[in-house]
């Protein structure tokens, strides 16, 4: 009983020799994997531009909004669960964010409220179908998925929501770029980072903080972990894992305002795929789909990995052919690393 | 439970399409007996569009229901496949047990298609492809576009506006379809003979955010850039929001194909590309196909469109016609 407890208000400090091992043969595989990456950048750098602070910048930059997808899917992995629906809730919140901000000519601040609110709200309807109707995840955040891309395409009209604005008559007109599209695909700091690129670290930093050193996230560990025995300790199972899909619904729709941003409009087709994306990145960092184990370090690691060997390939002109093919081939090296832990 | 929810998913889809199908019958039977009747009567025209995700397509099924307003005898049945084969082989055969007049099928895929297309055609239903066509001659009439060409044009127009030399970024589309491969042979035709060299060359599978992470990565390796050539309008878009989140927008020219009225042309309008050559959509044209082989017209058996280019000048009259 006292173990229990221990592994419930202190993750961090497990008890057991083996686990506090595992942690650390984890974060050395996913740094060997990332390291992997890299090293293929330095051996082909592209006629000099793998060595350009730019080349660095973008790929933080393109890696930013999957990033912040995984990085709210990592409570929900924790706790045993998988949320799919993530690209379309980003889809549907690009939708809204540039809707409201472009052709309404809303606050930035009411836009990203009603955006996130609308983010948080699916996460929690896909939590409540699964906590309390006990439908399994994957078919639960599957109908999600289905759901919110329909009402992303409603939402738009089947078409983009961009700047140039269609009057009651049919004809266009043009209105400038919102102030929050503009702030959100800025370069800050002297233009070597981007602003979607300090978003998506912000959120890692909240995210990994509830993970680590929050009673929430110990709940997510020990339901991700064992349920039955989380339950019997006095976890209250259900609004812990409603909590995990609506951070996952939060981060969606964050990642939505800053795809829009970046686009410039709203496009409801937007980041179809993006799910399993985000989902290779949780797990390539070491975090178990099966639940319980994991951190946001491993994460930001699985991030990177992913998004610097995109940006690799890129520089590279690789053709799409052959950079199916190698991805899938490193994402293999990398899980298998991983499966030994 | 997964069983269940799709069960009854699939029940309530088969009621919905039992209703739909009753309903549209009710009204083709009208149509057609009226046509036997004579003039004044009715046009049904049934839609087959493979899917509605991608703009170009929203916008040929507009001009197909803008061109038939025109003519109040035209009743327009639409279906979208939502990029499902068999899906869109239903819907045809769907169309044909619904008797309609004419049938318009923008096919997904020829192989999978030319029979249940073949099969209206043989029972007597005039049968429309567009865009993309199916196999063999068992249908009435093929409208479409040549990539090709408007890849040339958009080449020697490039050929023009450089004069002659420079570096060019293409970002191709998906160069597994023929629309890729086409728009990209057009144009090294097009270039062919002058100093322009392809500089960087990247497949963004027509998406706006592929293209501009590719033209990230162009930026960084090239120093100097003259002109971007995309496979289609969003791609261009993408491209140039990377150059100017780089600072090196004014540097270089963005074309793009494709002249959606709100994406290419609207871009051209707000100076965001240079050019965009229209890959026409053929709505119009289909239904006043219909229409002349309603009247028992021959009809020749591939009508090829013609493209029209837009830029800053050309776009205020509607845009330079192509030869």
């Amino acid at each position: 009983m006292i173990n229990k407890e221990q592994s419930l208000e202190a993750p961090a400090a497990r008890p057991s020799g083996k686990n506090a091992q595992w942690t650390r043969s984890t974060l050395a595989r996913a740094l060997f994997s990332l390291a992997l990456v890299l090293a293929l950048g330095v051996v082909f750098p592209a006629e000099g531009a793998f060595f350009r602070l730019g080349t660095h910048q973008g790929a933080w930059r393109q890696a930013s909004v999957v990033g912040i997808l995984a990085c709210g899917l990592l409570p929900v992995i924790l706790a045993g669960g998988i949320d799919l629906s993530v690209g379309s809730v980003l889809g549907l919140s690009a939708v809204v964010a540039a809707k409201l901000s472009i052709h309404e000519g809303a606050p930035a601040w009411l836009s990203v409220f009603c955006v996130l609110a609308i983010g948080a709200t699916c996460g929690a309807a896909s939590g409540a179908v699964v906590a309390f109707a006990r439908v399994q995840p994957f078919v639960a955040t599957l109908a999600m998925m289905v759901f919110a891309r329909g009402l992303a395409k409603t939402a738009s009209g089947g078409t983009k929501v961009a700047t140039a604005v269609p009057g009651p008559d049919g004809a266009l007109h043009y209105v400038d770029v919102p102030p929050l599209f503009r702030a959100l695909d800025a370069q800050v700091f002297g233009g070597d980072v981007a602003a979607v690129t300090l978003v998506f670290l912000a959120i890692a930093v909240v995210v990994g903080f509830f993970c680590a050193r929050h009673r929430i996230g110990r709940y997510w560990y020990a339901v991700g972990g064992n349920e039955e025995a989380a339950r019997l300790s006095g976890v209250p199972v259900r609004a812990t894992k409603i909590l995990a899909y609506v951070i996952s619904g939060l981060c969606a729709a964050a990642a939505g305002i800053c795809q829009a941003a970046q686009e410039q409009q709203g496009d409801p087709e937007a980041g179809v795929t993006y799910e399993l994306t985000a989902i290779a990145m949780v797990v390539i960092g070491g975090t178990s789909l099966k639940g319980g184990r994991g951190g946001m370090g491993l994460t930001l690691l699985g991030i990177l990995t992913i998004g610097y060997l995109d940006k690799i390939l890129s520089i590279n002109a690789v053709p799409e052919a052959s950079r199916l093919m190698l991805t899938g081939a490193i994402v293999i090296v990398a899980a298998v690393a991983q499966k030994n832990s | 439970m997964l069983r269940n929810t799709l069960g009854f998913t699939r029940r309530g889809f088969l009621l919905g399409l039992l209703v739909l199908a009753c309903a549209c019958k009710g009204e083709s039977k009208g149509g057609a007996a009226a046509g036997e009747g004579g003039k004044g009567g009715k046009l049904v025209i049934g839609m087959s569009q493979c899917n509605l995700g991608e703009p170009w397509r929203v916008q040929m099924n507009a001009d197909i229901a803008a061109a038939a307003k025109e003519h109040p005898e035209i009743e327009l049945i639409f279906k979208d496949a939502q990029n499902d084969t068999l899906k869109q082989r239903a819907h045809v055969e769907e169309l044909v047990a619904q008797k309609v007049d004419v049938l318009l099928v923008s096919p997904k895929e020829a192989q999978p298609l030319t029979e249940p297309v073949g099969k209206a055609f043989d029972a007597g239903i005039p049968v429309i492809v567009l865009d993309r066509a199916v196999l063999g001659e068992r249908y009435t009439t093929f409208i479409g576009a040549d990539n090709k060409k408007i890849g040339r044009a958009a080449g020697e127009w490039v050929k023009k506006v450089l004069g002659g030399k420079g570096k060019v970024v293409e970002l191709k589309g998906l160069m597994t379809s023929t629309p890729g491969q086409d728009r990209s042979a057009g144009f090294r035709e097009g270039i062919a003979g002058s100093e322009i060299e392809i500089a960087f060359e990247a497949d963004m599978k027509w998406l706006e955010p592929e293209a501009r992470k590719e033209m990230d990565s162009a930026l960084a390796r090239l120093s100097k850039i003259d002109l971007v050539y995309a496979h289609n309008d969003p791609g261009a878009h993408g491209a140039y929001l990377a150059a100017r989140a780089a600072g090196r927008e004014k540097e270089m020219k963005f074309v793009g194909i494709d002249a959606l009225p709100h994406e290419g042309v609207s871009y051209v309008e707000q100076g965001i590309l240079d050019a965009t050559f229209q890959y026409p959509t053929g709505g119009r044209e289909a239904v006043e196909t219909a229409l002349r082989i309603r009247k028992g017209e021959a009809v020749p058996k591939r009508i090829t469109l013609g493209s029209r280019r837009f830029t800053k000048e050309d776009g205020k009259k509607g845009g330079e016609v192509i030869e």
